[in-house]
């Protein structure tokens, strides 16, 4: 029983530690400077990374409320890489900050709730890790503390989260008050497709849609994302977003199995909303970040098509976009990160001959916005390819095609940065930036993860092969 | 109609008018006051339940604390005693129509609707409460009690990194 408790629970465990550690050595009053505590927390972010693939193991704890198997650690390890590339990009703007320890805390309170929300096997469990997750971001938002605009994006951030919480709330007291039990296992048998049943997952999904910011759901998106500092933003659009979208895999496919061929329909008619609105607004930003925030709203309508196909090939694609994303996503939150905490800069405008100053950086930021808007070499190209390739078995080819051409429209503000960057020219470019090696080692973790999923096809085949 | 559902209907009465008084009323300490009102009907329909257990937590945590909380943080506030802006027709209007659609539609869902019995005895004590609150078999709910513990941590310490950043200049 300890033995399976220790091996089971292993991540949530270690993050644990990892937070308390940090607890007590806050507590203890002895005070290490900003960087060799950054420096510490990285080691043990890698201990937590490496130590993800040893000893994975199938099965269930607590009466089944908690389970774990390999592909749930393979997600999980995802997560921690993403916060480990977080956590090394942040090195600039931290390096200043005098709440480094508890940023610690609260980020890996989020990482535990993610943790605990993709092993949930029970509604409540799933509750509980999705707030443990969405909580301690919004305060995390806040950490610009001495900017308004920071404030502003985590009250605009706690005030969405709990009215969608609230939705999902009287989401799960309805399906429980029907079927009569929170345990994921047994729900689907009690599903029997009536109006109320119906009406309860709807607001399930919208609770879902909340957090991963899908169309009629997405106007604390862009705010948030723009007042947050970047390391916050960064984490809330791939590492959260991504946590939320492996549950919502797992739950629409094995949960609300008997509703299939109603949230086909909502899932449809929500992702190409998302992808043409997404888009849309994403032409006009100014704001690098607020682009970002756009462009990764139109991602997760690419990401539903995916989920729309219904099949392991669904989850698969779903998966593999998410990795990809993540280290695409990161490396342009990378540059970004840089040059926001180094000179201030967030315009387009301000990238203007980039390349002439920076030129290693503009091939960063370049690769990484290619990989973004599916250019063939890269990685971001067979993220998307394959999640058509799932939504397109089920035969609904007119979807699969606006959602193709919205794809094509991507290309042109993708692009029109890296224009910005090599083509244009500028009086007063962003001088020559000294980074560090944190930093310089997670935008090389970044851009070798995208050149070698593009390149090899090990990853996908792999994470089929984990789903069988 | 029995006396049961006559104490039923006039709770019900009592937590709905109560409730939408909260929401009208122009002065917003009353409408805390209000929602105090309507709280302590809801703990009265757990009573009339006979979940004893469940209304006290609800006095407890609700009446006791929340409510005070909200109290508390309006009278931090400057504008507690002023009278707020009458609200649009255009908004009145919209707001009555989400009602009676919102009510036309839970009425008509949860009438349609056959709930089936569980067939399981409902059988609840604080004894009974405790000992899965702290139990790791089957439904026991320990593992949801020490990740709520590490909210409320987390929570702590967002809190506490926000609200002291008025006087960093000070401590120097």
């Amino acid at each position: 029983m300890l033995n399976d408790f220790l091996i089971l629970m292993k991540q949530e465990l270690l993050v644990t530690v990892i937070i308390f550690l940090l607890l007590f050595k806050k507590v203890s009053g002895r005070e290490w400077s900003n960087v060799s505590l950054m420096n510490f927390v990285n080691v043990l972010l890698v201990i937590n990374l490496v130590s993800g693939f040893f000893m994975q193991q199938t099965g269930t704890l607590f009466g089944d409320m908690f389970r774990s198997s390999e592909l749930l650690s393979f997600e999980k390890n995802l997560l921690s890489l993403g916060t480990l590339i977080i956590s090394l990009q942040s090195y600039n703007w931290l390096k200043d900050h005098k709440h480094v320890a508890e940023f610690y805390m609260l980020l890996l309170s989020t990482l535990l709730g993610m943790f605990f929300m993709l092993s949930s096997n029970n509604l409540l469990m799933f509750y509980l890790g999705l707030e443990l997750s969405t909580i301690p971001l919004a305060a995390l938002a806040n950490f610009d503390l001495d900017k308004k605009k920071s404030s502003e994006a985590a009250f605009k951030m706690i005030i969405s989260s709990a009215f969608s919480s609230g939705l999902l709330l009287f989401g799960i007291s309805l399906l429980y008050g029907t079927t009569g039990t929170l345990s994921f296992g047994e729900i689907p048998a009690h599903i029997s497709g009536t109006p109320l049943q119906v009406f309860s997952f709807i607001l399930l999904f919208a609770g879902f849609g909340f957090k991963i910011s899908a169309v009629p759901f997405h106007l604390w998106t862009a705010d948030v994302y723009e007042g947050a500092p970047v390391a916050v933003t960064s984490y809330l659009s791939v590492i959260s977003k991504g946590a939320i979208l492996f549950v919502m895999v797992s739950v629409l496919y094995n949960v609300f199995t008997p509703l299939s061929g109603t949230w086909y329909n909502m899932v449809f008619l929500i992702s190409l909303l998302t992808i043409i609105t997404g888009n849309l607004f994403a032409l006009r930003q100014e704001n690098i970040k607020r682009f970002l925030a756009f462009s990764s709203i139109a991602q997760v309508g690419f990401i539903l098509i995916g989920i729309s196909g219904q099949s392991v090939d669904g989850t698969a694609s779903v998966i593999y976009f998410v990795l990809i994303y993540i280290f695409s996503n990161l490396a342009a939150f990378g540059v970004v990160n840089l040059v926001s905490a180094l000179t201030g800069k967030e315009n387009i405008d301000d990238y203007r001959a980039f390349y002439k100053t920076n030129p290693l950086l503009s091939w960063v930021l370049a690769i990484a916005l290619f990989s973004l808007a599916g250019v063939p070499p890269t990685a971001g190209f067979f993220g998307k390819f394959f999640l058509f390739l799932a939504g397109a078995a089920k035969g609904n080819y007119l979807f699969i095609a606006i959602a193709a051409l919205n794809m094509i429209i991507s290309f042109y503000y993708y692009l029109r940065i890296i224009k910005a960057m090599f083509m244009d020219a500028n009086d007063r470019p962003i001088p020559k930036l000294e980074t560090s090696f944190s930093p310089k080692a997670s935008l090389f973790i970044c851009v070798a993860g995208i050149v070698v999923t593009g390149l090899a096809s090990g990853g996908y085949a792999y994470i089929h092969s984990l789903l069988k | 109609m029995t006396a049961s559902q006559i104490i039923f209907y006039i709770l019900s009465a009592f937590i709905l008018g109560t409730a939408v008084l909260s929401v009208t009323t122009r002065k917003i300490f009353r409408s805390a006051i209000w929602l105090l009102f309507s709280l302590i009907g809801v703990a009265g329909l757990y009573f009339w339940m006979e979940v004893e257990f469940i209304a006290a937590v609800q006095i407890v945590v609700y009446v006791g604390g929340i409510v005070v909380l909200i109290i508390f943080s309006l009278f931090l506030t400057q504008q507690s005693g002023e009278v707020m802006a009458k609200a649009p027709v255009v908004r009145k209007i919209a707001a009555a129509l989400a009602v009676i659609f919102g009510f036309a539609l839970t009425y008509m869902l949860v009438q349609q609707n056959g709930f089936e019995a569980t067939g399981k005895p409902f059988d609840w004590s604080v004894e009974k409460i405790g000992n899965s609150m702290l139990g790791t078999a089957d439904n026991g709910y320990s593992l949801p009690f020490e990740v709520v513990s590490m909210l409320l941590l987390a929570a702590m310490i967002g809190c506490i990194v926000i609200a002291m950043k008025a006087k960093p200049e000070e401590q120097q």
